[in-house]
């Protein structure tokens, strides 16, 4: 995916409007105080104004305090609520935490993966598996598909980074078929025809159900708390800046040092662990695995990319938009038959044509509103010039 | 009780103005109807109880949305014929059926099912139609202990693909359809009906369903007598046959049986017409169940033969709506214009043997409703359904017969009961005939 360099680009992303604006904004500055851009404040003979670098913003520092108390509802929702809607928000956190780890690999990596659902298969029926075979606690099963994911990762990644752009992305792809036939001509995996877990197995996390629902509902949400603060995390560290250089363009920020290709390894290893461990707790749920269910492409990446793009991609904001639309979508219309996949459908083509940056680039764009800040900002302190200068 | 009882006797003795002992049995009798309230107010001689819900999940879209074409018809009619509800131990229960589409997809399947067992707090579930659809059902109220009958997926696709034990079964969950036995009875008994060498050409497609007959049939049919040749598996989007063509023709087959989906026996037939290839017979399962995959055919479609699970001939009465398997399907084409197909009875029959169920609960909760499924004696639209006698504990067989096409009267093509030795009751409605080429 090679991305175009102008300057409000059409691909849409935030960092890049962003950092054209910011330019203009410090241009002015240099020609009030013709001092040059890096070391603008610290120049000894013009002192006119004084700065710091700031991230949050008062929508962000607004929004982590309802997040909170958003958070605190959830989690407290078994203790006063009818555990009904357990099961749907433990779908919907999942989904999130799938989206967020897309994101990361398509908005900021660039890897345009369209295989995600290998790991999620491979993160199944490495829990049906170790629980099944082994006797491994289905809990711990949970970590150690994450680590085989990640490790069955590595040699993938060696082959498939060969690839660019749209050969990446049919590379992935293959590459999750070649496991969704690998696992069909194992007979001990249920072949072809599929595999389900033993009523036992799900019975040792708890005996009573109404536990085990609890429990399995608090993994989900900490799945998607746990995601979503590690991509937050690794998008404010070092790493981050240099997954924004390589999504805005690879060979320019190879040329300023940095290394490409041991970040993008990077990215991809933690996303596919993480997805293995989502994989492997959605099957937990399901009870039942079939290559086909396991590696299917509509359901772990169609509908992830569904989220990502129509929500904003390449913001943080964008998958928490995306899946809440998809899941409100789905509750509201899926007793509808066809109709419901025809307005889903539907609902895609009006966004990508009206709002190509996804629902949240449109909010970003409109409002200037950012609630997971990432970017650094320059804040003017107050009495050395014109006084705050928002984003 | 006690203020509104005082006022009651308060209101007795200004009213009356008698003496204590009046006062005392009025505030007996007072007390009493005051206790007995509630109790009245649930049973006045046979009012509603709570409602009773029933899931129900089946593939209305995705790639095999054809099971599921005539559910519309199915619920409205066993919805009319619950009208105000059903009497469970007593008590009349409205009844609630409530359908989600498993959009052809088991993870989809799966989410719905644990939807209706945790959000609609279901009494009894419902699946049909495919392991896609009726192993994550299953599976999910196996572990919820929630009652469950399905149909519609040959058992052991059910059975051992949800890692069953003969010898515990399953607590929870019940199925009632054929097995892999029967087709290979049926199919023998069809092909031995018509005089031939004897030589049958076997073709597998590289799937589940293919894989596993691939194992098995080729034994059991060389057993029977036949001569077999196996043109082994072939590549479900493959569009070139000749080499199994051409296999078979040198074996001098005059009898074919393959696993093909819709599509790929197309190609096939299409292919062996061009090749003047000319068996007798040709069974392909699975591929011509429904008659629009038959229509697809064009004129080759005549006489090719499949395995008949329910027909509008097959006697047996739907013990709901009192109708039979041809007053059914008659009903079904005057209110949708279309031919009958064969699940059309499955989809009734799941729905009104869960209402026989719940009818004979001792009690509405789930462990009772279970022991009443385990009871079940019921005569329903596709044959008898009891899980006393069959092949393993959680599965009943219901009867499987031989079909073949023939051109139609008022559609296309109509489906000919020609061979039922497996099961008598059932009256052909043909002999069978080799396929005429012209």
């Amino acid at each position: 995916m090679s991305r175009l360099p102008e300057p409000t680009g059409s691909t849409g992303l935030p960092e890049q409007t962003h950092s054209a604006g910011s330019r203009t904004r410090s241009d002015q500055h240099e020609s009030a105080t013709s001092s040059d851009r890096g070391d603008q404040g610290d120049s000894p003979t013009l002192r006119p104004m004084s700065y710091r670098v700031a991230r949050s913003t008062r929508s962000s520092r607004l929004f982590s305090a309802a997040l909170g108390v958003l958070l605190i509802t959830l989690i407290s929702l078994p203790w006063w609520a009818d555990n009904g809607p357990m099961r749907l928000i433990a779908e919907m956190a999942y989904f999130l935490a799938l989206a967020q780890l897309w994101n990361l690999l398509a908005g900021y990596a660039g890897l345009v993966s369209v295989g995600q659902q290998a790991f999620v298969g491979l993160g199944g029926y490495t829990l049906f598996a170790l629980t099944d075979w082994y006797g491994v606690h289905p809990l711990w099963a949970l970590a150690l598909a994450g680590l085989m994911a990640a490790l069955v990762s590595v040699p993938v990644a060696l082959a498939v980074f060969r690839l660019r752009g749209a050969y990446f992305a049919v590379g992935t792809w293959v590459v999750a078929e070649i496991f969704q036939l690998f696992v069909a001509q194992v007979p001990r995996l249920g072949g072809g025809s599929g595999y389900s877990l033993t009523p036992a197995i799900v019975r040792s996390i708890a005996a009573d159900r109404g536990t085990r629902d609890q429990v399995l509902y608090w993994i989900a949400l900490a799945l998607a708390v746990a995601v979503t603060a590690a991509v937050y995390a690794v998008l404010r560290s070092r790493h981050g800046l240099a997954l924004t250089a390589i999504r805005d363009s690879e060979r320019a920020s190879r040329s300023l040092g940095v290394d490409t290709w041991r970040t993008k390894l990077f990215i991809y290893v933690v996303t596919a662990g993480c997805t293995g461990v989502i994989g492997a707790f959605i099957f937990l749920l399901k009870l039942r695995i079939s290559p086909a269910s396991g590696f299917d492409v509509n359901d772990w990446t169609v509908v992830v990319i569904f989220m990502v793009v129509i929500g904003g991609i390449g913001t943080m904001e964008g998958p928490i938009v995306g899946m809440l639309l998809y899941f409100g979508l789905r509750e509201w219309l899926a007793d509808y038959g066809s109709w419901y996949l025809i307005l889903l459908g539907a609902v895609a083509v009006v966004v990508m044509l009206r709002a190509q940056r996804g629902l949240w680039g449109w909010v970003e764009s409109r409002f200037g509103l950012s609630l997971f800040p990432i970017r650094r900002q320059l804040v003017i302190l107050p009495g050395t010039g014109q006084g705050e200068s928002r984003e | 009780m006690s203020q509104s009882d005082e006022r009651n006797t308060a209101d007795l003795m200004t009213i009356d103005g008698i003496g204590r002992r009046r006062v005392l049995r009025s505030l007996a009798v007072s007390g009493a109807s005051a206790l007995a309230a509630p109790a009245l107010m649930i049973k006045p001689a046979q009012a509603a109880g709570r409602p009773i819900k029933i899931g129900f999940v089946s593939p209305q879209t995705g790639p095999i949305a054809a099971f599921g074409e005539a559910d519309t018809f199915i619920l409205d009619g066993v919805r009319k014929a619950l009208g105000k509800g059903i009497v469970v131990a007593g008590t009349e229960h409205p009844v609630q059926i409530i359908y989600k589409d498993s959009q052809s997809n088991p993870n989809r399947a799966a989410e719905v099912a644990a939807q209706l067992i945790n959000n609609d707090k279901v009494d009894i579930m419902l699946a049909s139609s495919t392991s896609d659809t009726v192993n994550p059902v299953a599976d999910q109220c196996e572990l919820a202990g929630v009652p469950c009958v399905t149909s519609d997926d040959p058992w052991q696709a059910y059975f051992f693909g949800r890692k069953g034990d003969p010898k515990k079964g399953f607590d929870w969950t019940y199925h009632f359809f054929w097995g892999f036995e029967n087709i290979a009875e049926v199919f023998s008994n069809m092909w031995n009906s018509l005089p031939s060498n004897k030589s049958l050409g076997l073709l597998f497609s590289n799937d589940p369903d293919g894989i596993a007959a691939n194992e098995q049939l080729p034994g059991v049919f060389a057993k029977m007598g036949f001569t077999v040749t196996t043109a082994g598996l072939y590549t479900a989007t493959t569009d070139d046959f000749s080499a199994q063509i051409a296999q078979f023709k040198k074996a001098n087959v005059e009898i074919v049986m393959g696993i093909f989906t819709p599509p790929a026996f197309a190609t096939f037939w299409t292919q062996c017409g061009q090749q003047g290839f000319r068996p007798k017979l040709v069974t392909p399962a699975k591929a011509v169940l429904f008659p629009s995959a038959v229509a697809a055919l064009g004129p080759r479609g005549v006489n090719l033969t499949t395995e008949v699970w329910w027909s509008p001939h097959h006697p047996f009465k739907s013990g709901l709506t009192g109708q039979t398997a041809q007053q059914f399907c008659d009903e079904y084409t005057r209110v949708t214009k279309r031919q009958w197909t064969q699940p059309l009875g499955f989809k009734h029959a799941t729905l009104e043997v869960a209402i026989d169920v719940l009818k004979r609960a001792k009690k509405l909760e789930a462990a009772a409703i279970r022991d009443a499924i385990a009871e079940t004696n019921y005569n329903s639209l596709v044959g008898p359904i009891q899980w006393k006698t069959g092949p393993v504990r959680n599965v009943c067989l219901t009867p499987l017969v031989g079909g073949q096409w023939r051109k139609g009267k008022s559609f296309p093509y109509d489906l000919d009961i020609v061979n039922s030795q497996s099961a008598p009751s059932i009256k052909p409605d043909s002999v069978i005939q080799p396929i005429i080429y012209t």
